[in-house]
């Protein structure tokens, strides 16, 4: 805002009122006086920053380690299964080696003795980390992406890590049938939010179908579409136009760019990948159908509560299933979601997530996955994969993520129990052999944080009694949580 | 007997089968069924391993080790866990049946002071929503009005009932009060910022507060008046007839609307929230005050906030003596089911799993004042319980095999376990 000797910018007032404010400089820097004066005050506390810059930030950023984990018990989410007594070591982020009585040579060595180390888990459906979630003017829009809007300062990121989330994909909302593009990150808390952004990273884009889109569920009657029988068309339309524009500009005619209809032809050259909020069996049969018109596949049905009625069809079309574990009733279209959803359609053959669409959930989603054990008998091991490398297939990053495998990124997680248990807790979560958390280090921060919301009072209170005698109201600015239908 | 018994129950699973309404509720029980074999978690903190419990006309007539003589129908329990009933206080479960349908929601009635809107009546016997407790251990709850000052009265039910006279378990059981907040958020469709501020209306709410409960005082001594049906509804509160449910989360909040009970002769109080009363226990200790906390399935309400505060806040309520129960008010109704994992988590968190399962049954029971009937394992008291495969608190294991409420045995299939089976079949899973 800076702009030679005039600066102007947005003031939040403590009430938490918002204003503005312009200055001009009329003077010079006013140190040398400053100093005359200095014998009444002590030189001002300065509260080094942080990364992020808010509570639990760190220090500096994590960086990458080598580390021997001795004695583990190892769930690979590979053809090994679950490995006792095993030691894995991370080199240069990576995974290095899996086995017994390893050397360390130089790592540093973790004790795990008695707990357990799995691949960090992966949210396939996520709103937190963002400034924004819905563009939902119109019925399209393919031309905005969550990428733009990662808010690397969310306190949820911690608060994921602490529940050994590594791996996220902020979609956009479900307002609209055709939505905006996502965000694939790394939860490196303190990073920039474009280092959190995944290298090479595949391309997605949110789809919905259903009351969302339809706008059922509060006073909209205007926009197109209202019906199901609408929403088909609306895809059908759309796709034809990518294909004629696509064609065109492939045959090296004159275009006039179009963003939004570049971002479909993605979709239909297989570049870019669809994850499609959905609940009913005939709107998702609808839309795989309309892919196969267009020759391409859909990639994910996320939610995809009534998956279990036509997993069948899913299976022979190659369509992933991200779903809740237990999610219903919360409105019409959900009257028939069961909780053995994610069994049935893994049976049927269909790769299946669990996810979150929740800054609650998203951080138990190892006990999330352990429902699945209750509902439909799944073994602990599938349990497990549908919150590690089931996630990571559909979001074409499983031959860096999801799994215990030589060569691999290290994102690891140490629990301190079977990780499917409700008793488990995550104790160090890794990020490309890099520690972004740890119990111990949070425990210092808790302590460190009351200690400065001492001395901030303290500061308060000192000003109170100072020459302005100035009140100040306590304030804050709340952050708002999103879930697929904050608008 | 035993053969008779099956016969009952399969004719039940065929009937409910083909049903669209809840499954049909069991029969009264007719002889005495004895559990063998059983690790039986009593509700109050301890356990008797490779128990034999015997229930006939619906309470429990013995409960003790292997040498316990059994009667009647032998159900052998060897390996599995019998617990109370979860109970699930401070919920609308049975008011609404889908959030988003506006035509199946009674949950929240027009008005800000009406203690005499009754939950009872509209309590829905054949929920969908109640039937889903059911395997997972929740058997009994305190459907409660929503929104306002004073949201209306709640009634106790149990959950295999065919209306609600056959549920009700304690009627008219307390009155539920929303404590103003002295802080709060703007209301941005008025204009007002959206940050927290100071709720500039705090002491007038509180005093419309006042005026109400004193109002309603008054016209219980007066003789000749108007028929006051709301006030009507206030005046059992100050002989115990019914207890008041204060809903308050902040320090100041806690203080002042627990004083302001005190003080006014309520005979009987009941925090529900607490968020922070874990910075008070000494006050909430030193007025006898039990907590009804909120779900430990829960975000942290601050920034820098521990992240599971929410997780471990009833073990610091426990540890500091107090009567701790969990409830999950502010969760959508078809999330209570999740009851037995709220407690898990707290057992993540340090605390001793039989203590943990005192959250959702012995002392919920205490708190709602049905502890002489329900919440814990005990001669005399109800035969309201459940056996699982394995340890319930734990989502892998809370595998249900019998329910049975006040000795009829329950049907542990639902809308949704029906479709499961119907898609299983079609796809030739089973």
């Amino acid at each position: 805002m800076r702009s030679s000797d005039n600066i102007r910018g947005r003031l939040v007032l403590p009430n938490g009122r918002e204003t503005s404010f312009n200055a001009n400089k009329t003077a010079g820097p006013e140190e040398a006086e400053k100093q005359a004066e200095g014998d009444d005050g002590e030189a001002p506390t300065v509260v080094g920053i942080t990364y992020p810059n808010i509570g639990y930030g760190y220090k500096s950023v994590p960086q990458s380690q080598n580390i021997l984990f001795k004695n583990a018990t190892v769930w690979t989410g590979e053809a090994e299964g679950i490995l006792m007594n095993t030691d894995v070591l991370v080199r240069d982020g990576k995974i290095a080696a899996i086995g017994q009585n390893l050397n360390a040579r130089g790592a540093r060595v973790v004790d795990a003795t008695g707990k357990h180390l799995t691949a960090g888990i992966i949210d396939e459906h996520s709103h937190i980390a963002a400034l924004a979630i819905n563009e939902a003017g119109h019925n399209s829009s393919a031309e905005v992406t969550i990428e733009d809007v990662v808010d690397p300062e969310d306190i949820d990121i911690y608060r994921n890590l602490a529940g050994g989330v590594t791996s996220i994909q902020i979609l956009h909302g479900s307002a609209n049938p055709i939505g905006g593009r996502s965000a694939i990150i790394k939860l490196k808390w303190g990073e920039s939010a474009d280092n959190m952004i995944y290298d090479n990273t595949p391309k997605f884009i949110k789809f919905a179908l259903g009351e969302n889109v339809k706008q059922s569920n509060w006073q909209s009657f205007s926009r197109f579409p209202q019906t199901r029988m609408g929403v088909e068309q609306l895809y059908m339309n759309y796709f034809s136009r990518a294909k004629e524009y696509d064609a065109k500009k492939k045959s090296g005619a004159n275009i006039r760019y179009d963003e939004e209809l570049e971002v479909l032809a993605e979709i239909l050259n297989g570049e870019r990948f669809i994850s499609c909020h959905s609940y009913v069996q005939s709107e998702i049969n609808m839309l795989m159908k309309v892919a196969e018109k267009f020759d391409f596949r859909v990639n994910t049905f996320t939610h995809i509560l009534e998956g279990y009625k036509v997993a069948d069809k899913m299976a022979a079309h190659g369509v992933g299933g991200s779903t809740f574990s237990d999610w219903w009733a919360y409105k019409y279209e959900v009257n028939d979601a069961i909780p053995y959803n994610a069994a049935i359609m893994a049976r049927e053959g269909v790769v299946v997530a669990i996810n979150s669409d929740d800054g609650e959930m998203s951080r138990r989603l190892n006990q999330e996955a352990a429902k699945t054990v209750k509902y439909g008998g799944m073994s602990e091991e599938e349990a497990w994969k549908m919150v590690t490398l089931n996630p990571a297939k559909l979001l074409h990053i499983d031959d860096r993520v999801g799994s215990i495998k030589v060569g691999k990124d290290a994102d690891l997680v140490l629990w301190t129990d079977n990780p499917l248990s409700v008793y488990a807790k995550a104790e160090q979560t890794y990020i490309e052999g890099a520690l972004f958390f740890d119990l111990t280090k949070d425990a210092s921060m808790r302590a460190a944080i009351q200690q400065e919301r001492n001395e901030l009072i303290k500061m308060m209170l000192d000003d109170k009694g100072g020459n302005n005698g100035a009140k100040r109201r306590p304030g804050s600015r709340p952050k708002q949580r999103f879930t697929c239908e904050t608008l | 007997m035993k053969n008779i018994f099956k016969y009952v129950l399969a004719f039940a699973l065929i009937v409910s089968g083909t049903s669209l309404a809840q499954q049909t509720p069991g029969d009264a029980q007719s002889g005495a069924i004895s559990v063998t074999g059983v690790t039986a978690h009593i509700g109050d903190g301890t356990v008797i391993e490779n128990a034999t419990i015997v229930f006939e006309n619906g309470k429990i007539t013995a409960l003790g080790d292997a040498s316990t003589p059994t009667r009647g129908t032998v159900i052998n329990a060897n390996g599995k866990h019998m617990y109370p009933g979860i109970i699930a206080p401070a919920k609308s479960l049975g008011l609404v049946e889908v959030n988003a349908v506006r035509a199946s929601d009674d949950q929240d009635e027009l008005g800000e002071f009406i203690p005499h809107i009754r939950s009872l009546i509209a309590y829905n016997a054949e929920s969908k929503v109640v039937e889903s407790m059911r395997p997972n251990g929740v058997l009994l709850g305190q459907t409660t009005p929503q929104g306002g000052r004073i949201s209306g009265t709640s009634s106790i039910v149990q959950f295999d009932a065919w209306n609600w006279e056959d549920a009700v378990v304690k009627e008219d059981d307390g009155i539920h009060l929303n404590w103003p907040r002295s802080f709060r958020r703007g209301r941005w469709w008025l204009g007002e910022p959206r940050g927290f501020q100071p709720n500039k209306d705090y002491s007038e709410q509180v005093s419309e507060i006042a005026n109400f409960m004193n109002n309603a005082k008054a016209y219980g001594k007066a003789t000749d008046t108007e028929r006051n049906l709301a006030f009507e509804a206030t005046l059992p509160l100050f002989d115990g007839g019914k207890t008041l449910y204060l809903y308050a989360d902040g320090e100041k909040e806690i203080i002042d609307a627990v004083n302001w009970a005190r003080d006014n002769g309520i005979k009987k109080y009941v925090l529900v929230g607490g968020y922070h009363a874990y910075k008070i226990t000494d006050f909430l200790k030193r007025n006898n005050v039990p907590v009804l906390v909120s779900q430990t399935h829960a975000l942290p309400n601050f920034q820098d906030d521990d992240y599971d505060l929410p997780y471990k806040l009833p073990k610091l309520l426990d540890d500091a003596g107090l009567l701790v129960g969990i409830q999950n008010a502010d969760m959508s109704n078809f999330q209570t089911r999740n009851m037995a994992f709220y407690a898990g988590q707290v057992v993540g968190q340090g605390m001793d799993k039989e203590r943990a399962l005192q959250l959702i049954t012995g002392n919920n029971a205490k708190i709602l004042g049905i502890d002489d009937m329900y919440g814990t394992l005990a001669v005399g008291k109800s035969a309201t319980f459940f056996v699982s495969e394995g340890d319930a608190l734990d989502m892998r294991t809370n595998i249900l095999t019998h329910v049975f409420i006040d000795g009829r045995a329950v049907s542990l299939e639902t809308h949704q376990t029906e479709l499961w089976k119907r898609y299983s079949k079609k796809y030739g899973q089973n």
